[in-house]
């Protein structure tokens, strides 16, 4: 009943709300911090691969809920796994 | 055949009561009994020797199982109480540590109905606790000892 | 004897029939998930959903799970939660009313004599926790003078009407006919509305009103003290003890007390900003301010601890754990559990 992260990537847009806006996610790359998708090898929770949101790191996730509040089309989410 | 076991654990109860210096009707009042059969049990009629001989086994069984199949048997708490008390020769000393939260789930657990609450801690009554150690398995903070007492 | 375990909705109820019955009732529109009955649990029976996903995300899940298989309803939950989330009941009766069963000290009161019904505390809430209601005099006992128009000298150009800044003056305009060849048959002041501001004279272009205004020569003799009544209302399951009314209060009436005692250390530095300790905040504490000049950063979280009660949702929310809440005092009534004691006393940190 654990309440994790899932990405729906058939409705993903690729625009990277997400990743920027993940605090997680800015805290451990700069690049990230300032609105780019990271090109350093740092580990963080997802990235655009392929023109889609793609998880990498779902245990660095602390289910805060920005990501969901900042995708447009509602591709990502916290739910129920 | 249960009930000739009930009947076996009866007969041993009245014995022991009337040794206590029970009437006949109080005994009868005490075991659920009518006042004439506890007069026949008393005067050695009207039950096998067998159902006899199985009800002592029955009360040598380890207090748990003791308690439990006369609990089961009876399905009756003051008769049970009854039954076990004055059927066995030991006694039994309840500790609670100070770690007992009072959550009250030794009191509905325990059969004998050995145990209260006070001020959010468990006492256990040494004159109605048989040993059975149930309350021991069950309490979640791990808080009770029960020590038979030996003199 | 068993323990069962019910869900309605996001509520639970987890009940177990014995010598006394017991009932653990969770509502899960009061939890702020703090993760306090988690924490205080002496057999962890009860898991606490994300903090951050649950308040700001729809969720089909209750805030809390408790299992059923652990928990002993032994109220331990029910007597730390500041929120009034949880309540294990005895025999029908809650453990807060039983003496013997510690509880956190806590209260909220408004002062009725000292109540100015200015409704501050009521909108400051952030449980929408108050009700103010008050009765405000008519506007006629709060002023005096006197209105008359000259029906004959009117001439129904609605001027007046028009201006009257609380629509007191009223035409019967019509469509004139040869047998009453006039543009209005009637011109009426309401009395009750008119507040003597003068206008209507001062616009008339034929003169046709007379009026007096009295406040300011007579005002202290005729007008009486305005009396206003009211009522306060604070809810008892919704009030969280934050202190907002007791510090908005202009005249304070409000008096309030915290369960906890403690501190609230923000990490600017690892802080993103994300906002999730904002909103999942039941007492307002923190915000993002807003630059106040032009080229000069603003602070980036900001705290104001007067309304914190340490509960701790915002570091448990934290995804980048910048947020640091301590627990120095926790204030209970006395026991003699020493398990009891230990239980709340391992809440400090």
């Amino acid at each position: 009943m654990a309440i994790g992260l899932k990405a729906y990537r058939e409705i993903c847009h690729g625009c990277g709300n997400c990743v920027v806006a993940c605090p997680v996610n800015s805290l451990r790359s700069p690049e990230v911090a300032g609105g780019k998708g990271p090109t350093d090898d740092v580990d963080i929770i997802m990235i655009v691969e392929d023109g889609a949101v793609q998880i990498k790191n779902p245990d660095l996730c602390g289910k805060c809920g920005t990501c969901m509040e900042t995708c447009p089309v509602e591709a990502i989410k916290l739910e129920e796994l | 055949m249960p009930k000739h076991i009930v009947s076996g654990l009866k007969y041993i109860a009245a014995v022991n009561l009337r040794k206590q210096g029970q009437t006949q009707r109080e005994i009868a009042e005490a075991l659920d009994m009518d006042r004439s059969t506890v007069s026949h049990y008393l005067n050695g009629r009207n039950l096998s020797w067998n159902s006899i001989e199985v009800a002592e086994m029955v009360t040598n069984f380890c207090p748990k199982d003791f308690l439990v199949l006369t609990h089961a048997l009876l399905n009756d708490t003051e008769r049970t109480r009854t039954i076990i008390q004055t059927c066995t020769d030991s006694k039994f000393k309840g500790a609670i540590r100070n770690s007992c939260i009072g959550c009250g789930l030794c009191v509905d657990t325990c059969l004998m109905k050995a145990i209260v609450l006070n001020d959010l801690k468990a006492h256990i009554n040494c004159e109605w606790c048989c040993g059975c150690l149930i309350c021991v398995e069950m309490c979640p903070t791990n808080s009770i000892e029960i020590k038979e007492v030996v003199d | 004897m068993e323990t069962t375990e019910l869900l309605d909705g996001k509520d639970i109820t987890v009940e177990r029939a014995g010598e006394e019955d017991r009932t653990l009732l969770f509502k899960n529109h009061l939890c702020a998930v703090c993760g306090l009955c988690e924490s205080i649990c002496p057999v962890s029976a009860i898991e606490t959903n994300p903090t951050g996903a649950m308040v700001r995300t729809e969720q089909d899940a209750s805030k809390i799970d408790i299992d059923e298989n652990k928990c002993v309803l032994c109220g331990m939950c029910s007597s730390i939660c500041p929120f009034q989330a949880l309540d294990l009941q005895i025999d029908g009766e809650s453990i807060k009313e039983i003496a013997g069963y510690p509880h956190i000290i806590k209260s909220a009161d408004i002062d009725d004599d000292e109540c100015i019904n200015c409704k501050a505390c009521e909108t400051a809430c952030p449980q929408d926790a108050i009700t103010i209601t008050r009765e405000l005099p008519s506007r006629a006992e709060l002023i005096t003078g006197e209105i008359d128009i000259d029906k004959d000298t009117c001439i129904s150009c609605g001027m007046c009407e028009e201006m009257c800044p609380v629509d007191a003056i009223e035409l019967d305009h019509q469509m004139p006919t040869s047998d009453n060849p006039v543009v209005a048959t009637d011109i009426n002041v309401d009395t009750d509305k008119c507040v003597h501001c003068g206008i209507c004279k001062r616009i008339c272009p034929v003169d046709a009103i007379t009026q007096v205004c009295r406040i300011c020569p007579y005002g202290e003799y005729e007008i009486a003290e305005p009396e206003i009544t009211g009522t306060s209302y604070i809810d008892p399951e919704l009030c969280v003890n934050c202190t907002w009314c007791q510090e908005i209060c202009p005249v304070d009436a409000a008096k309030v007390t915290k369960p906890f005692e403690g501190e609230l250390n923000i990490d600017s530095e690892t802080c993103q900003g994300c906002e999730t300790c904002v909103m999942v905040c039941p007492c307002n504490v923190l915000s993002f301010p807003k630059s106040t000049k032009a080229g000069v950063n603003a602070e980036k979280l900001h705290k104001d601890e007067r309304f914190c009660i340490y509960c701790g949702a915002c570091g448990k929310s934290c995804p980048v754990n910048a947020i640091e809440v301590k627990r120095t005092k926790i204030n209970y009534t006395p026991t003699k559990s020493k398990a009891w004691k230990k239980a709340f006393e391992s809440l400090e940190n």
